[in-house]
């Protein structure tokens, strides 16, 4: 039987998030981590090597992409419109509920009843949800519209090879 | 002085369907028990239409037609992952936290004061909306019970406001007045039974089972009920209970979507209700001793045949292997079969439950007790199915196509738990 150990970088209990709305640090919840079998690396008895005072720990894709993980949701993506924003059909969104949607910012949005990517616009008393294609027109949002910004889109990614 | 919250999520099966699906926004959804049978979640619509919690679908076929309403199949694996969501966020606000149930969580807010037990309880609640999108309301009170009870003001909108009730910062008469307008079948831990009890020796509300006579109450009710007593009047007597303890027993049971009359349907229910069994064992790293199998008629059917059998099988060598579990199961299950009969539903539970390192071998250990290449197949098998999905790889004897399955007909997809149930966004 292998022993597993979770190797979690420093202690769990010093990393610490920047939390956007209140502007506070706050302990990450759900640190990142993997788990390897202690047995994995073999210890010689021989000479030491000369890396090992150096040993990182192997780079995760989900640290890369997902800041808070709790409030992180996935979407893949159907349609041409946002091409400018370098999304494109197949892509799957990583979506952070806990940003709050700023002008500028892609977001999934919820419109009468559908699910849409969009980018927000919201300056001088206009919101707008825009397309990133120019030919797919602005949405504008007006007055008893059903309009739900549902998260603000952090990144996107694709598996290219089955 | 002790302080806790409980925070419990609203309509929480209606409230995660309407999350991922925009077409829902508006509408009445309803969420049905095992075999699409009964109401078990109804959203503010539905509530507001009076359609009680619990009655049969089948039943109000009409209301549906008419109103519209929308009903799903149980999506455990949404709402499990919705919940652990939700009790992740809570875990920021509170290192002390018990998960009652799958919507409700108790946190204790001891040193958590601040600017006042009612703000955080806002700061909770506006997390928990905008982090997970779920609406949650928040009791505050010095004892659970309190808590509970400061929940369900909050949820009915009889004190407090949005969302939140702290009755910590209510005065006496407030309270008073309060509790005499609650009913005491509303308090946690009051039910039916101890309800009519109550009534007829004329505690009928919430106020007159506080000022009742604690000992009169122990005599003549119990001392779980005394107890009560005491919480309400703010004497905590209840703590929170942070860990879970590993499971003494491990159930496994459903109902089938038609009655089954051959003895091969069966086996193949009872195999795969050992698997699922199995892999929750061998999760909190525990073996069984005894097996207990027991399969049932349709009691709700008086008018056919009853017959409830169960068999309780003591195993050589306690075991968490799927093959062995799985072994005795079906031998146990043949012995109490009789053909003639229509099984509605079939069960199986492990018992004498003991921690992997506390094995004890009997005199006569077979080999197989203690293989370790048993250990290896059995973690293997667990971790493709936790990769490929419940079920990927199985024993032969749990079936194939599993016709006896419960029927899920309405079920949404697994928005936040698999590759293929995302929820797509349209870029029009």
């Amino acid at each position: 039987m292998k022993t597993v150990m979770t190797i979690v970088p420093f202690s769990s209990k010093l990393l610490l998030m920047f939390e956007p709305p209140t502007g506070l640090l706050v302990p990450l919840l759900d640190a990142p981590h993997l788990a390897l079998p202690l047995d994995a690396v073999k210890v010689s008895a021989g000479f030491p090597s000369p890396a090992a005072d150096y040993e990182d720990k192997r780079l995760d894709i989900n640290e890369y992409l997902i800041r808070n993980p709790v409030s992180t949701f996935f979407f893949p993506v159907q349609g041409e419109s946002m091409q400018g924003a370098e999304i494109f059909d197949g892509d799957i969104l990583v979506v952070d509920r806990s940003i709050r949607a700023r002008h500028g910012h892609v977001v999934v949005a919820f419109v009468n009843g559908e699910r849409l990517v969009k980018r927000l616009y919201r300056r001088a008393g206009r919101v707008a949800l825009m397309a990133e294609n120019p030919s797919y027109p602005a949405l504008e949002v007006e007055e008893g519209m059903e309009v739900e910004i549902w998260g603000v889109v952090v990144g996107k990614f694709k598996r290219l090879v089955a | 002085m002790s302080v806790f919250a409980l925070v419990d999520c609203n309509n929480f099966y209606a409230s995660c369907e309407k999350l991922f699906n925009p077409k829902l926004k508006k509408l009445p959804v309803v969420v049905l028990s095992n075999n699409d049978g009964c109401v078990v979640a109804r959203s503010a619509e539905v509530k507001a239409l009076g359609i009680p919690m619990g009655v049969p679908w089948f039943q109000i076929q009409a209301e549906a037609r008419r109103y519209g309403i929308v009903a799903f199949s149980s999506n455990y694996a949404l709402y499990a992952d919705m919940s652990n969501r939700v009790v992740e966020v809570l875990s920021g606000f509170s290192p002390n936290i018990e998960v009652y149930s799958i919507d409700e969580s108790f946190l204790n807010l001891a040193g958590f004061e601040r600017q006042g037990y009612a703000s955080y309880g806002m700061e909770i609640r506006q997390r928990v909306a905008d982090w997970i999108g779920l609406a949650v309301c928040v009791g505050i009170g010095r004892t659970k019970t309190l808590a509970k009870l400061a929940n369900h003001c909050a949820k009915k909108n009889l004190a407090g406001a949005d969302g939140v009730c702290d009755f910590t910062v209510m005065c006496g008469e407030d309270l008073t007045a309060l509790f005499s307008k609650i009913e005491v079948g509303e308090i946690w831990g009051v039910g039916r039974k101890i309800e009519a009890r109550l009534n007829e020796a004329g505690i009928k509300t919430v106020r007159e089972l506080r000022d009742a006579d604690a000992e009169t109450i122990r005599s003549r009710f119990s001392v779980v009920l005394e107890r009560t007593v005491r919480e309400l009047r703010g004497v905590s007597c209840l703590k929170l209970e942070d860990a879970i303890p590993d499971k003494q027993q491990i159930m496994s049971s459903r109902s089938f979507s038609a009655l089954l009359y051959d003895l091969a349907d069966l086996e193949e229910a009872v195999a795969s209700y050992i698997a699922k069994a199995a892999e929750k064992l061998r999760a909190q790293d525990s073996l069984a001793g005894t097996v207990q199998v027991h399969i049932r008629t349709n009691v709700f059917k008086p008018e056919v045949p009853q017959y409830q059998p169960a068999i309780t099988v003591p195993l050589p060598d306690a075991s968490s292997d799927t093959r062995i579990l799985t072994y005795w199961a079906l031998r146990a299950l043949r012995r109490i079969y009789r053909p003639g009969y229509g099984y509605h539903k079939a069960g199986v539970t492990l018992m004498n439950i003991v921690p992997k390192a506390k094995q004890q071998l009997s005199l006569f250990a077979t080999e197989r007790a203690s293989n370790p290449g048993s250990e290896k197949l059995m973690e293997t098998i667990d971790l493709i199915n936790q990769r490929f999905g419940r079920g990927a790889l199985r024993l032969a004897a749990e079936g194939i196509d599993q016709s006896w399955q419960m029927r899920r007909g309405n079920l949404s997809p697994a928005y936040t738990t698999s590759w293929e149930g995302l929820a797509v966004v349209r870029a029009r």
